[in-house]
């Protein structure tokens, strides 16, 4: 069953009087247990997705969409509270900077306190409350592998170091038992061994308690590890989407293939000190979005064509949006025919 | 914590012996003589005592260090023009001069702050566009200006409240701590009623004028904390947990932009003292500002030393006084120390 289903999710910020669309028909849905990866490059729209799900966006900013539901129920359309019920109950985020994250001058403990839904409380007096709510914290902070979950209690933010705090958000994202959990760059930062641990807690969790993870990440290696399906995010539109693997191997992409090559751990066929692949120039900042396929002037494959935004395909299990897709023209001389072009 | 009320506590102490340096300093850049200055009497007047002999050898260094120590015994000298003991001048002025100060910061904090959040909530909307413009019209009034036109209006033209001085003339209270309600309150005197009623009359121009500026201030500070809060990652974090609005604000947005205001304020104090000394000039007010001015008209030079030893004492202690408390609340300063 489809959890989270959003079809040509359309963000529009006004600067300098102009709108501009930070993230251009989007289209994203999560199945149960279904870990998906979204990838793309910082400044791509990652984080702007999580939040348009989680409905924390400004509210000038304008949000349009086909389809933006959970389980069936559009989350545009919805009041306020029982948007609110879902994020509470339903779905949960965790953060890219924890450190960030979470509010300085409150206590780790009151915090977590709070993020506890009411229903999980069952005594009548504040005290046995209190205790009850320290129980849970105290079950939930250990689940995650936090060794002092005393000090982890007592501290503010900036006196715990990274990672604690980021065990510290998931435990916190967990404990309203939600069915699909956001984790917006959950190991940005981190050494491997951290970044090893909150993975396999991820995997454990999908595999043990049916959740569903949106996994936002650039981590190729990470995402490789425990990602079932990929959606490909390139400034604010989605590239390409199917299974992981399928994708892996045969990127339809551009972009994709580009990404892919990118990490050079994906190959092992690289020659020791030879360069790396690596498209040209920089991805555009929203003030100089291209017309059509925003990849269009970096796109080693791009023609005239490409200045008109290519539709939405499927084949098979895959979706991919270009006009001269890899992998699927049985034509071989494709790369060969445009050589005279100038671009 | 000790810690950090150490510092504090240092930090206070060799500022006020820099501040005591330079008045005694000020003896010798005042025309005439340094002892007359100093002490308000020439040294053939003066009672002779070690620090005297210290002043005729002119052993300065010797003379500073008993400076020092009459400072602190209370001997503070005596006017050069009115002859009246300068201690216990100061001891009824500057009560009048913080009961000022105090009612005025207390009604520009009730109404600036709660107004502060207020626009910084409904930031870039007409109600915040309305409010910046008006205080940006408030904090651009010139004091002296809109304290006359109080007057102009409000007791001259109306004749609804008494233009200046403290208390009618009509009501003897005796002095005892040196506010004017406190005066009242513990007083036996028959009308106690009316003098505090009179009391208050004659305080809402001068606390007015000078609240007007500070509410505009802290109005200002108040709503860009306000909206400097709500663009954090934790305010978003916490709106996807699915908390009530209401919840976060009380939580989160109040104490983190309260924590914020907290030591911008101390930089407004020395502001706020000098809207006060004008203000207390033009209605009569009768505390430290419109005495240490009227000492300046006079070059009563041993008055204006004090005076403003004792004013700029009382700006660094509150101003030392609230960043230490903003310390201390703060957990997120310790990161820092």
């Amino acid at each position: 069953m489809i959890l989270l289903d959003i079809r040509n999710l359309t963000l529009e910020i006004e600067s300098n009087g102009v709108l501009v669309k930070a993230l251009d028909k989007v289209s994203l849905s999560i199945c149960e247990k279904e870990i998906r990866a979204l990838v793309g490059e910082s400044g791509s729209g990652k984080s702007l997705i999580v939040r348009a799900i989680s409905g924390s966006l400004p509210p000038q900013w304008i949000i349009t969409a086909d389809r933006l539901t959970w389980r069936g129920q559009n989350l545009l359309k919805m009041s306020k509270s029982e948007r609110q019920k879902i994020m509470r109950r339903d779905i949960a985020v965790i953060f890219q900077d924890p450190q960030a994250a979470l509010d300085p001058s409150v206590k780790l403990g009151a915090q977590f306190r709070e993020s506890i839904p009411n229903e999980f409380i069952n005594s009548r007096w504040w005290w046995q409350q209190r205790a009850e709510q320290n129980r849970i914290a105290w079950a939930q902070l250990t689940r995650v592998g936090i060794k002092d979950v005393k000090k982890c209690l007592n501290s503010y933010v900036h006196e715990l170091p990274d990672d604690v705090c980021q065990k510290f958000m998931i435990a916190m994202a967990l404990v309203s038992q939600p069915t699909l959990l956001i984790a917006d760059d959950p190991t940005r930062g981190m050494e491997t061994s951290t970044k090893r641990q909150i993975m396999s807690l991820c995997k454990n969790l999908n595999r043990h308690s049916d959740l569903s993870i949106l996994f936002v990440s650039h981590d190729l290696l990470a995402i490789s590890s425990i990602a079932h399906t990929i959606t490909v995010l390139y400034s604010g539109q989605t590239v390409e989407d199917g299974p992981f693997d399928s994708v892996r191997r045969k990127p339809f992409h551009p972009y994709s293939k580009a990404l892919l090559d990118s990490a050079p751990s994906f190959r092992p066929e690289l020659q020791p000190k030879s360069p790396l692949t690596a498209l040209k120039g920089t991805i555009p900042t929203l003030q100089h979005l291209p017309i059509g396929c925003r990849l269009g002037p970096r796109c080693p494959r791009a023609q005239k064509e490409c200045v008109n935004t290519p539709v939405p395909r499927t084949i098979h299990k895959r979706q991919y949006r270009c006009h001269f897709p890899l992998h699927i023209d049985a034509d071989e001389n494709l790369d060969g025919k445009y050589e005279g072009i100038d671009v | 914590m000790l810690g950090t009320l150490g510092r504090y506590f240092n930090l206070f102490f060799i500022t006020l012996f820099i501040l005591v340096g330079l008045s005694f300093v000020l003896a010798f850049f005042f025309p005439g003589d340094p002892v007359f200055n100093l002490t308000g009497m020439s040294l053939e007047e003066l009672p002779t005592s070690a620090y005297t002999k210290a002043l005729a050898d002119e052993r300065w260094f010797v003379a500073f260090w008993y400076y020092v120590q009459s400072l602190l015994d209370g001997s503070w000298g005596i006017s050069t023009i009115t002859g009246l003991d300068l201690f216990a001048e100061i001891s009824t002025l500057l009560p009048a001069t913080i009961e000022l100060t105090a009612y005025a910061t207390i009604v520009a904090l009730l109404v600036g702050i709660p107004l502060g959040f207020w626009c910084g909530l409904k930031h870039h909307r007409k109600t915040d566009y309305a409010f910046m413009s008006i205080s940006m019209l408030m904090s651009s009034f010139p004091i002296f200006w809109l304290s006359l036109l109080l007057i102009l209006v409000v007791s001259l033209q109306l004749g609804w409240l008494p233009m200046s001085g403290r208390l009618s003339l009509l009501y003897d209270i005796p002095h005892y701590s040196g506010f004017i309600l406190l005066d009242i309150y513990v007083s036996d005197h028959p009308y106690r009623q009316e003098a505090l009623m009179d009391a208050l009359r004659h305080m809402i121009l001068p606390t007015l004028s000078v609240a007007f500026l500070a509410t505009a201030v802290f109005l200002r500070t108040t709503r860009r904390a306000v909206v400097d809060v709500l663009e954090q990652d934790y305010i978003a974090a916490a709106q996807t947990r699915g908390i009530p609005f209401w919840k976060i604000f009380l939580r989160h947005i109040m104490r983190n932009a309260l924590l914020a205001v907290l030591p911008l304020l101390a930089v407004q104090v020395s502001t706020l003292v000098t809207n006060v000394m004008i203000v207390e000039t033009i209605t009569e007010w009768p505390g430290i500002g419109d005495w240490l001015i009227q000492a300046i008209y006079e070059r009563d030079y041993s008055a204006i030393r004090i005076g403003m030893l004792v004013v700029s004492t009382v700006v660094v202690f509150v101003t030392l006084l609230i960043e230490c408390l903003s310390k201390l609340f703060d957990p997120t300063q310790e990161q820092f120390s």
